[in-house]
């Protein structure tokens, strides 16, 4: 799996089935021990809560969507997801030391477009992203990937609609990408 | 025996350090298998990499398979699992959303941090915009607060909604994964020839 | 490189085949035939108004009353803490929290013998022990508890001790009861299975 061959050109990747095949047993894995699934928009929202909160205690727990999470004695940062997002980073870190594949920060674009113009579209598909995972109940790991699995029909409408519709605008983005 | 904490044989505690593992684990496959690369992830979309369809089908079938067989062997309590409810127009403008953010932005919340760890600039910006949309949501919250609840079907599994058993759940999306596998390694040839760079 | 994906393809739809071949367990295990009609046969299942009486009397925390009659029979009377099961709702989702819960006993009465009799057969076919029957339902408890008879002159004198008792038993629950006309009807300890935790989830 770990080549350190200079020879060879481009980064080396796992095996995708490979990694895959981990993966479904890593999702059993969990669910035999804490009942769950995967997920990350959760852990996002949770940090923005707590950041609501800690701007101003008494709007956020008044607030109508933010109020709902903050329960007194325990922080909403104190959740499953918060730590396993932490781990995430920890392990992608792993992953890209081994790999050779961190480097000084730079802007990864596609050909036909500025590291400028990059940035942008970055920023809005995240936004459209933080908008879409609370509508959606979660994003592509906890709602596509882990709810398809639990077999749940939402999971799996949810991981569908996201593939249709990026497939339906992906020749209008084109030039972001090829 | 399983699930363990909803059963008991776990502390809440323990729960939680024992998600910073499986945390670890997801995050370190998803990185070791290209995601951290928002044009590997593109690739799916115009057919040069096909990394995302690999991986994320293969990960559902092995854990649908999977769940199936542990639940025979009684290892695994299925009833006692937690399911995705489903809030039907939600969703579906959700499902929408995301992947017009998927096709802008080439990213995906999980996938974005572990581009941020190796070093992507544009990944970090994505996370800052990910805080942004959740901000923007709570802030019009109040008046899509309706439809945001609209539609709740409850935790409802696709052997509630259509009454065909998870077996031929099971089996077809096996089955489908497997064509569309194969079926990708055909088109990845094709339109590799086309394109110089195919894996970032 | 092809070839192995080729054999990785066939072991993966043998094993998403398999799943349409795993046996479905059963959802209850089943009495065996011979082991319920020895059962049956049993006098001990039976349980006397006066035994009923002093468990009620004594508040002993195992007793577990179910009124297998139907809802409105229940309301309009019935014995204290006594929970109401309806016979033909026995099987039906919930019906069964109320058995094998370790520890208590079960008494299952009705106006006479037979509806107790009957879910007394169902709780056992489940498997469930540790499930009694009222013998003679409530009309024999009206007869022995509520109106006590005086025994005649001649007989033995374990049947005036079991007159002082029930003499004793008809203060307490006809007193009892008027006190309960005037509040609501008391809360009754109900006592369930605990029901599974579902784990919590979402994204």
């Amino acid at each position: 799996m770990i080549k350190y061959n200079s020879k060879r050109e481009g980064t080396h990747y796992l095996n995708p089935y490979l990694g895959g095949v981990l993966m479904g047993l890593l999702m059993i894995v969990t669910i035999f021990i804490s009942g769950r699934e995967l997920g990350i928009s959760g852990a996002v929202k949770d940090t923005v809560v707590e950041t609501a909160h800690a701007i101003s205690p008494a709007a956020a727990k008044a607030h109508p969507y933010y109020g709902m999470y903050i329960k007194d004695g325990q922080s909403p940062m104190h959740s499953w997801l918060v730590f396993e997002v932490l781990g995430v980073f920890i392990g992608a870190l792993l992953s890209g030391i081994i790999y050779k594949r961190v480097r000084k920060p730079f802007v990864e674009h596609g050909p036909s477009i500025s590291s400028k113009r990059r940035l942008v579209v970055a920023l809005i598909g995240g936004i459209l992203w933080g908008f879409g995972t609370r509508l959606g109940r979660g994003c592509t790991s906890g709602a596509a990937l882990s709810g398809s699995s639990t077999f749940s029909f939402g999971g799996v409408m949810v991981m569908l609609l996201i593939f249709a519709s990026a497939y339906l605008f992906a020749w209008l983005f084109r030039k972001l990408w090829t | 025996m399983g699930p363990l904490f909803p059963n008991g044989l776990i502390s809440g505690d323990w729960n939680l350090v024992i998600a910073v593992f499986i945390g670890f684990g997801f995050g370190f496959l998803l990185e070791a298998s290209g995601f951290s690369s928002s044009r590997n992830l593109a690739g799916v979309f115009y057919g040069y990499n096909f990394v995302v369809l690999r991986v994320f089908f293969t990960a559902v079938i092995v854990a649908m398979v999977g769940l199936l067989y542990f639940n025979y062997f009684g290892w695994l309590d299925l009833s006692k699992i937690f399911i995705l409810p489903t809030f039907l127009p939600s969703m579906i403008v959700g499902g929408v959303v995301m992947g017009l953010g998927f096709i802008i932005g080439g990213f995906c919340p999980g996938t974005s941090f572990t581009a941020i760890v190796i070093g992507k600039l544009d990944a970090l910006v994505f996370a800052v915009g990910l805080f942004i949309g959740i901000f923007l949501f709570a802030e019009v919250f109040p008046y899509i607060e309706h439809f945001y609840y609209s539609g709740n079907l409850g935790h409802v599994t696709l052997t509630d909604v259509t009454g065909i058993s998870a077996y031929w759940w099971a089996f077809g999306f096996t089955v489908i994964a497997l064509s569309a596998f194969w079926a990708s390694w055909l088109i990845e040839k094709k339109v590799r020839k086309r394109i110089k760079e195919y894996k970032f | 490189m092809n070839r192995n994906y080729f054999i990785l393809t066939i072991i993966m739809l043998v094993l998403a085949a398999g799943t349409f071949f795993i046996p479905r367990k059963s959802l209850q295990q089943q009495a065996k035939p011979s082991k319920l009609l020895w059962e049956i046969i049993q006098p001990t299942r039976y349980v006397s108004t006066d035994q009923v009486a002093k468990m009620i009397i004594q508040k002993d925390p195992t007793l577990e009353l179910i009124d297998v009659r139907s809802a409105d029979e229940y309301n309009k009377f019935s014995l204290p803490n006594s929970i109401n099961v309806p016979l033909d709702s026995i099987v039906n989702e919930g019906g069964m929290d109320y058995f094998g819960i370790p520890g208590t006993n079960v008494v299952f009465f009705s106006n006479d013998d037979i509806k107790a009799d009957e879910a007394w057969v169902l709780a056992k076919r489940l498997g469930f022990n540790a499930t009694y029957v009222m013998k003679g339902g409530l009309n024999r408890w009206i007869e022995t508890i509520i109106q006590p008879k005086e025994p005649a002159e001649e007989s033995p004198g374990t049947a005036f001790e079991s007159y002082e008792f029930r003499k004793g038993a008809q203060l307490f629950f006809t007193g009892a009861k008027v006190e309960k006309t005037t509040t609501k009807k008391s809360k009754i300890v109900v006592r369930r299975k605990k029901k599974a935790v579902v784990a919590a989830g979402g994204c």
